[in-house]
C-alpha cells in the first residue's frame, strides 16, 4: 500500500475479507487443482529450473567432449542425442516456458491490476500439459531412444529408413504435445491482456512487458500451427507409410524445411521478445525516469514478431532455392534491424538520460544489450547471402545464434529473477553477491561463445562429436570449455544467493526499488486477491501516480471497487480500458491435471502404436472436459 | 459504466474462441500450402492412374454444411432474444444437418480409399491429410453441439449464451474453411 494514507478497520476488515474469499486450498492437492496465476507461475519456474540443469548438464557434457582434439568422453550417438535434447529442452522446456510460463503467469496479472489471467483453469491445463510434454521428451532420452536428430530435425536423416527406433517419434509427438500447452497459453495471454485490463488502462497505458507478451502470444498462435503440421506429416510418414517428405514418391525433403522454418524463426523472436519485455521494466526502474520513444517500443516490440514471419528461407540459403527467393528473404531479414534498433537505442538512451543505479537487475540488462548488439552484428552478416552459405552449419552459426539465445534471451531473464525476487518472496536478495555473479556469468559467456566465431571461421562445423588435432581449433575450445565451466559457477551462484536470501535476505517492503508498474503497488509476497481495490489507471506509470495509490487506500476504507462478493474480476474494452462488466473467476479444479494426464496416455499410446488406446485416452479426456465445464459461474 | 460500452465489448469466451479459430486457420493453410507446395513441385498432379476428384458431390456437400451457418447464427440471434426452445430447436436441425453432411463425406471416404491410397504417392497423402483435417473438425463441432443441446435443455443464462456465441463462431470458421477445402482438392482439375 502506498505511504501516506492510513488504512481504517473497515478497510482492513475488508481485505481480510477477500483474503478468507480467494484462499488457497492447503497442502500438495491445493497445489494439484491450483488455478491462482501466481502459483502457477511458481510452478512453471522451479518445472523450468530443473529443466534448464538438465540442459546445462547436457551443453557441460558437449564442452567437455570438445575440450581436446580426439576426445572420447561420450560416443557419437550419444553426443547427437545430447546436442538435440540441448536444443530442444533449452528451447521449448527452458527458455519459452521460464518467460511466458513462470515471468508472464506470475507478472502479466499484476501489471494489469487483474486478478487472475482471463481463463484461470486453461492455464493450469497449460502447465500440466507442459509437465507432460517435457516427461515425454526425457523418457526418451533416459531409455537411450533420445531425438537425435538436431533440433531441426531434417529429412531424410529423420524418416523411417535412416532413424527407426522410437527417438525421433519423441521428438515429433513431444512437439506436438508441447505446442498444445504453448497454443493454449498464447490464448490466455492474449485474451487476458486484452480483456483483462484495470479501468483506464488503455492500451497507450499498457507497461511494454505486456506489449511483448502480446507480441509473443500472437507470434506464438500463427507460428507453432506450421510446426504441429509439420510433425503431423512426419508422423504420418513413420507410422503410416505416407509420401510427405519421401522425393521418389511426389513429396518434397524441403517441405519440412519450409514448414519448420516458417516456425522455426518466428520461435527466435518469441525467445527473446520477453526478454525484451524484461528489460523495459527493469530500465525505468533503475533510470529513475519513463521510457524513452514509449510509443516506438511497443510498436517495435509488435513489429518484431511480425516481420519474424517474412523471413524464414533465410535458415535455408544453402538449400539450392532460387535466387529471387533468396533475395527477397535476405532483404526481409535486413528489414528485422529497424525495430531492433528502435529498441536497442531507447533502451540506452534511457538510461543515459536518467540517474542510474547499476544494481544487478540493470547490470544483466548491460550484458543483454551488449550481447543482443553483439549477435545482432553476426545475424546481419547471415543476411549477406554468399557469407551465409560459406558459414553454413559452421561453429559462426553456434556462435551467433548463442549470444542471441542465451546472451540476449537469458540474461534478462537472470536480471528479472534478481529484480522480482523481493516481490515474491518479500525478501531482498544479497547485491554484492549477485554483482559478482553477473561478472562471472558474463565473463562466462563471452568466453564461451566468441572463440565460436573464430573456429567457426577456421572451418570447424557444428555437430560433429570430435575434431583433429593440428587444425588449430583445439585452444579456442579449450578456451569454450572453460568458459562454459565459469559460466555454470556464476549460474549457481545466482541460485545460491537466492536461495540463501530466501531466509536470510532483510525484509523487502512493497517496493524497494521504486517500481513504476503496479505489481509494485500490492503486498510483497503478493495477497491470493492480488489487488484489494482494483485500481484506476491513469498513465503507463501507474504506481509512480501517487495520488491514484492513495486514492485505492480511501477506497478500501469507503468500501468501493472492493468486488469482495465472490471471486470477482473486471473486464473491460479491447483498446480503451473501459470497464465492461464484473466477472465471477473459477476457484481450485481437478479438471485440468486430469485431462492433462488423458492427454498424455493419448501422446504415449500414438508413440507406441496403439491407436485404438489412444481413442479411449481421448474419450477420457471429453468426459474430464464436460465434467470441467459442468461448474459454471455465479450471475453477476 | 456506459451502455455503449457493454454492448461493444464482447466476453472473454468469444475472445478465446477467435483466437483458437485463428490458430486453427494458420494449420489449415500450413496444410493447404503444402498442398500447393507438393503440387508445384510435381510434373503429373495427380499422378498417373488416379482421376482428379469430383467436381459436383463435393461442392453441393459443401454448400449444405455451409448453410448450416444460417441456422446457427439464427439460433443465436433467438437466444439473445430469450427464445429458448427457438433456438435450441435450430441448433439441432443444424446438428441434424451436419450430421448427415458428415455421414455422405465417410462414404466419399471410402470408395476414394477403394480408388487410391495415402500411402501410394505424395498426392494421396496430402489428399487425405486435408480431408481428414476437415472431418475432424466437423466432428468436433458436432460434438461440441452435442453439448450445448445437453446444457441448453437445463435452461439459459449468461454462461451457455457465451458458448453459443462461440460455438456459432466456430463453426462459421468451420464452413470457411470447408469452402478452401473443398477448392483446394478441386483445383486438381485445371
Amino acid at each position: 500500500m502506498a505511504v501516506g494514507i492510513e488504512l481504517e478497520p473497515a478497510g482492513r476488515q475488508r481485505a481480510e475479507r477477500l483474503g478468507r474469499l480467494w484462499q488457497a486450498r492447503p497442502g500438495l492437492l491445493g497445489w494439484l487443482t491450483t488455478v491462482d496465476h501466481k502459483r502457477i507461475g511458481l510452478l512453471y519456474f522451479f518445472t523450468t529450473l530443473v529443466f534448464f540443469a538438465a540442459g546445462g548438464v547436457e551443453a557441460l557434457l558437449i564442452r567437455t567432449q570438445l575440450a581436446q582434439p580426439n576426445e572420447k568422453v561420450v560416443s557419437p550417438g550419444t553426443y547427437d542425442q545430447l546436442f538435440t535434447v540441448h536444443g530442444v529442452t533449452m528451447i521449448f522446456l527452458f527458455i519459452i516456458p521460464m518467460t511466458i510460463g513462470a515471468f508472464g503467469n506470475y507478472l502479466v496479472p499484476l501489471m494489469i491490476g487483474a486478478r487472475d489471467m482471463a481463463f484461470p483453469r486453461l492455464n493450469a491445463l497449460s502447465f500440466w500439459l507442459f509437465v507432460g510434454s517435457g516427461i515425454f521428451i526425457y523418457t526418451g532420452l533416459f531409455i537411450g531412444a533420445g531425438p537425435d536428430a538436431g533440433w531441426f530435425n531434417y529429412v531424410p536423416l529423420a524418416d523411417r529408413t535412416f532413424s527407426p527406433g522410437m527417438a525421433i517419434d519423441f521428438y515429433a509427438l513431444g512437439l506436438i504435445f508441447n505446442g498444445i500447452a504453448s497454443t493454449a497459453s498464447a490464448l490466455n495471454f492474449i485474451v487476458t491482456i486484452f480483456k483483462g485490463r484495470a479501468p483506464g488502462m488503455s492500451l497507450n497505458r499498457m507497461p511494454l512487458f505486456c506489449f511483448a507478451m502480446l507480441a509473443v502470444s500472437g507470434a506464438l498462435i500463427f507460428a507453432l500451427p506450421a510446426l504441429t503440421t509439420d510433425c503431423v506429416f512426419l508422423e504420418l510418414d513413420r507410422k503410416l507409410g505416407f509420401h510427405f517428405f519421401d522425393t521418389a514418391l511426389g513429396g518434397s525433403s524441403l517441405l519440412w524445411q519450409h514448414l519448420f522454418w516458417l516456425f522455426g524463426h518466428p520461435e527466435v523472436y518469441i525467445i527473446v521478445l520477453p526478454a525484451f519485455g524484461i528489460a523495459t521494466s527493469i530500465i525505468p526502474t533503475f533510470a529513475k525516469r519513463k521510457m524513452v520513444a514509449f510509443p516506438l517500443v511497443a510498436l517495435a516490440e509488435l513489429l518484431v514478431a511480425f516481420i519474424g514471419f517474412g523471413v524464414w528461407a533465410h535458415h535455408m540459403f544453402s538449400t539450392g532455392l532460387a535466387t529471387t527467393t533468396l533475395i527477397f528473404f535476405a532483404a526481409a531479414s535486413m528489414m528485422v534491424v529497424i525495430p531492433s534498433t528502435i529498441q536497442v537505442f531507447a533502451w540506452c538512451f534511457t538510461v543515459m538520460m536518467g540517474r542510474p543505479q547499476f544494481k544487478a537487475p540493470l547490470l544483466f540488462i548491460g550484458g543483454f544489450i551488449a550481447f543482443f548488439v553483439l549477435g545482432g552484428l553476426s545475424g546481419i552478416m547471415f543476411a549477406a547471402i554468399p557469407f551465409d552459405q560459406q558459414v553454413t552449419d559452421t561453429y559462426f552459426v553456434v556462435a551467433h545464434f548463442h549470444f542471441i539465445i542465451f546472451g540476449a534471451a537469458v540474461f534478462p531473464v537472470l536480471g528479472g529473477m534478481y529484480y522480482w525476487f523481493p516481490k515474491v518472496t518479500g525478501r531482498l536478495y544479497h547485491e554484492r553477491a549477485a554483482q559478482v555473479s553477473f561478472w562471472l556469468t558474463f565473463a562466462g559467456t563471452a568466453l564461451t561463445f566468441f572463440p565460436m566465431h573464430i573456429v567457426g571461421l577456421l572451418g570447424m562445423t557444428r555437430r560433429v562429436y570430435t575434431y583433429s588435432s593440428g587444425l588449430g581449433f583445439g585452444i579456442y575450445n579449450l578456451l569454450e570449455t572453460v568458459g562454459s565451466f565459469v559460466l555454470a559457477a556464476g549460474l549457481l551462484l545466482i541460485l545460491g544467493n537466492l536461495v540463501w536470501s530466501l531466509r536470510r535476505g532483510p525484509q523487502a517492503g512493497p517496493d524497494p526499488f521504486g517500481g513504476a508498474t503496479l505489481e509494485w503497488a500490492i503486498p510483497s509476497p503478493p495477497p491470493e486477491y492480488n489487488f484489494a481495490v482494483i485500481p484506476t489507471v491513469t498513465s503507463a506509470y501507474p504506481n509512480w501516480d501517487l495520488d491514484d495509490r492513495h486514492e485505492d487506500v480511501r477506497k478500501l476504507n469507503r468500501g468501493e471497487w472492493v468486488l469482495d462478493s465472490g471471486h470477482e474480476t473486471p473486464a473491460s474494452s479491447v483498446r480503451d480500458g473501459v470497464l465492461a462488466e464484473i466477472l465471477d473467476m473459477p476457484s481450485e479444479s481437478p479438471w485440468p491435471v486430469t485431462l492433462a494426464v488423458c492427454v498424455a496416455v493419448v501422446f504415449t499410446m500414438l508413440l507406441t502404436s496403439h491407436f485404438y488406446v489412444a481413442g479411449l485416452a481421448g474419450l477420457a479426456a471429453a468426459f474430464a472436459l464436460i465434467a470441467w465445464h459442468s461448474q459454471e459461474p455465479e450471475e453477476v | 459504466m456506459s451502455a455503449v460500452a457493454h454492448r461493444a465489448a464482447r466476453p472473454n469466451g468469444w475472445w478465446g474462441m477467435a483466437i483458437f479459430v485463428a490458430t486453427e486457420a494458420t494449420l489449415f493453410g500450413t496444410l493447404v500450402g503444402s498442398y500447393f507446395f507438393l503440387r508445384f513441385s510435381t510434373p503429373h498432379w495427380p499422378p498417373f492412374g488416379i482421376r482428379p476428384p469430383e467436381i459436383a458431390v463435393p461442392l453441393i456437400l459443401t454448400g449444405v454444411l455451409v448453410a448450416t451457418s444460417v441456422l446457427l447464427q439464427k439460433a443465436l440471434g433467438s437466444a439473445r432474444e430469450g427464445r429458448r426452445s427457438a433456438a435450441w430447436l435450430l441448433i439441432l436441425v443444424a446438428v441434424v444437418v451436419q450430421a448427415g453432411y458428415f455421414a455422405m463425406q465417410i462414404r466419399l471416404f471410402e470408395n476414394d480409399l477403394a480408388r487410391f491410397s495415402p500411402t501410394g504417392s505424395a498426392y494421396g497423402s496430402i489428399y487425405f491429410t486435408l480431408l481428414g483435417a476437415h472431418h475432424a473438425h466437423v466432428v468436433l463441432g458436432i460434438l461440441l453441439e452435442g453439448w450445448l443441446l445437453w446444457r441448453l435443455a437445463g435452461g439459459l443464462n449468461r454462461y451457455r449464451l457465451v458458448a453459443l456465441q462461440s460455438i456459432v463462431l466456430y463453426w462459421h470458421a468451420v464452413n470457411v474453411l470447408a469452402l478452401v477445402v473443398v477448392g483446394t482438392q478441386l483445383s486438381a482439375n485445371a
